[in-house]
């Protein structure tokens, strides 16, 4: 699907508001009809650079490529992209026709392709038979749909996606992924998506691009961002990860909590300080004396799946996910293979994450669904 | 105490609607005395259809309050729009605090103080008679402009910000978007400020007493006027005409609105 290797790209764009950074040096490129994520929390920058592709924000330096010609002085209605809106945008003052059609009459489409074309779109979001229901008398997944057809009947060649599942619920956002997933391998148009859902972006994406602080902290694809996070950050965000100071002994040997671990990372420097990646559903729990690490259990959460449990092993509290019951208190080992073991650069991120000790707080600030306000 | 409660009802719309009987009474009065009802007779109707007068008055009323809801109305949705879009807070509320003004202000004051800007810059400008049609057409604009702002401000406030972004991003220009999906959005808002400030100019007196000249006079400021004489009945047949065509806009207001419930209702079915 891969024809042209760069239909977006963005060089360098830097925006400010009131003086404040919320993209910073920011360069990206985009594939024709690839599936690229924005992933980050509140405040990451995510939703400004989706803005700032589809023209509605100007950035103070840098540049905006589309299929290789600058478009950075295009104003939105000249540009070939469409967006979906957080909340939809729905013209209240339309019926569901109306709303689908409204690009194509924008653009003297002769009605009869219109009604063609409003039909197919109705099929295409399984919206038969709606054409004259009133906006305001749809559901929320319904008004999804509507939203969905209005953009694509126009066939973009992007499509902006901000954040548009994060007003439904669990049950009907996990049907609308595999539906906008679908949709975009029918059509073949690239889709930009933002979310701050981090197993949204892992399941729907070809390629994901995790922001913060308006930098983007990695790229690529699904698999490879979980397996092998750049960073601390990155490691957290994305999953849950025990992240634990270590040294470098050598190629291939880790040293952590005082003890030595094979690994299978190598090119770091000997003596070289690292954070040390576990996720905790690669940690075994063992009885005492059969493992590498001795902890006591400090906390068993039933998460209907697995166990979460909370293990203290010299003062660093380790997530360990697991299907066998165990008891608070009880004294056990912790058994790690080596391809358990992810290791990463130390960076500004360092020593920020990986510990459960503050365990719910952190949640907390993750899970919050916060609307992005970035004007 | 349930009887109590209507006595007091009835005590409440006896004070209220009484005055206005009693003059629709004696407007139907055959002798022109207002304490003898010696007969009934239309008389003082057909009188009223002979006072040229009168006939003129109602036709400047009338002119005079279409033309300044209109011009007030464009202008206040514009004003309404610019306010909207500032950008820092303070700004707003200074500009807001201005818009209020005028309507908190006394209306004399507000009157005197027209009528002296009105003299000074006709004086200046080497006129005769600064006051007339004119001065009161921008006297009238200018007390209705924060009335058509406070109606259409909410509405804008109501509207989703992105739709504006999202009539865009389907490829209209910023015009064609504002007509298309921000104006229909806000139009009940504009249609109640062009409304209230039609019936505002429709019933102003103390500004228009003293911002108008000697040739273009408005009803209110004619029947005050008049009413410095001896009262004819007249009067109170003009009086009675204006009472019931104002029922009758109130009920068929009531009757439009029942009517467009029913049908909303019917759609959310």
């Amino acid at each position: 699907m891969e024809k042209n290797n760069k239909l977006i790209e963005l060089k360098n764009i830097v925006v400010e508001f009131d003086g404040e950074r919320v993209i910073d040096d920011m360069s990206l490129y985009i594939g024709d009809g690839e599936f690229v994520t924005l992933l980050g929390c509140s405040g990451c920058g995510k939703t400004t650079t989706l803005r700032v592709i589809a023209g509605f924000i100007q950035p103070q330096s840098g540049e905006v490529f589309f299929d290789s010609k600058n478009i950075n002085g295009v104003p939105p209605y000249k540009r070939s992209v469409n967006t979906i809106f957080q909340r939809y945008a729905l013209f209240p003052n339309y019926n569901v026709y109306d709303n689908i059609a409204f690009g194509l009459r924008v653009n003297k489409v002769p009605e009869k392709e219109i009604e063609q074309r409003v039909s197919e779109m109705l099929k295409l979001v399984n919206l038969q038979g709606f054409e004259k229901r009133s906006i305001t008398k749809l559901s929320g997944g319904q008004q999804q749909r509507v939203a969905i057809a209005r953009a694509v009947i126009n066939r973009p060649k992007v499509l902006l996606l901000d954040e548009p599942l994060a007003a439904l619920d669990l049950k009907l956002r996990k049907d609308m992924q595999k539906e906008l997933k679908n949709i975009q391998r029918q059509l073949g148009i690239t889709f930009i998506y933002v979310t701050h859902d981090q197993e949204e972006a892992l399941s729907m994406s070809d390629t994901v691009v995790v922001m913060h602080e308006g930098k983007i902290q990695q790229i690529g694809k699904p698999v490879d961002i979980y397996n092998e996070p750049k960073n601390a950050f990155v490691a957290d965000f994305i999953g849950e990860s025990n992240i634990i100071d270590g040294v470098m002994e050598d190629d291939f040997k880790v040293k952590l909590d005082g003890k030595s671990f094979e690994c299978l990372d190598k090119g770091f420097a000997k003596g070289e300080p690292v954070d040390v990646v576990i996720r905790p559903e690669d940690v075994d729990i063992v009885p005492a004396g059969q493992g590498m690490l001795r902890g006591v259990i400090k906390s068993v959460t039933f998460r209907g799946v697995h166990f979460e449990i909370l293990i203290d092993v010299q003062d660093f509290m380790w997530m360990i996910q697991t299907t066998d019951e165990y008891k608070e208190g009880q004294e056990v080992d912790l058994k790690i293979d080596p391809d358990a073991i992810h290791i990463m650069k130390k960076s500004k991120y360092s020593g920020q994450f990986g510990d459960y000790s503050t365990y719910s707080d952190e949640m907390d600030a993750l899970s919050e669904i916060t609307e992005e306000d970035e004007e | 105490m349930k009887t109590f409660g209507k006595l007091f009802t009835f005590l409440v719309y006896l004070f209220l609607y009484a005055p206005l009987l009693v003059m629709i009474i004696f407007s139907f009065n055959e002798a022109a005395s207002t304490s003898v009802f010696t007969g009934f007779s239309l008389h003082w109707y057909g009188e009223l259809l002979n006072k040229r007068q009168i006939g003129e008055a109602l036709q400047n009323t009338l002119i005079l309050a279409s033309l300044s809801s209109i011009t007030a109305t464009l202008i206040g949705t514009l004003a309404a729009l610019g306010i909207y879009h500032m950008k820092k807070k303070a700004v707003v509320k200074a500009y807001m605090t201005v818009t209020n003004i005028p309507m908190m202000n006394p209306d004399i004051i507000t009157g005197v103080s027209l009528m002296l800007l009105f003299v000074f810059v006709g004086k200046t400008l080497g006129m005769q008679d600064s006051l007339g049609f004119g001065t009161l057409l921008i006297a009238h604009i200018t007390f209705n402009i924060p009335y058509v702002i406070l109606n259409v401000l909410p509405k804008l406030r109501q509207t989703d910000p992105h739709l504006l972004e999202a009539a865009l991003d389907l490829g209209c220009t910023p015009v064609k978007a504002f007509i298309k999906v921000v104006l229909p959005a806000i139009s009940s808002g504009i249609v109640s400020g062009l409304i209230m400030a039609f019936t505002l100019s429709l019933d102003d007196f103390v500004i228009s007493y003293y911002t108008t000249g000697s040739d273009f006079q408005t009803l209110p400021t004619l029947i005050y006027s008049i009413t410095k004489k001896p009262v004819k009945p007249y009067i109170y047949a003009l009086f009675s005409i204006i009472f019931f065509v104002i029922l009758l806009m109130l009920v068929l207001m009531n009757v439009m609105q029942a009517k467009s419930d029913r049908k909303n209702a019917r759609k959310n079915s």
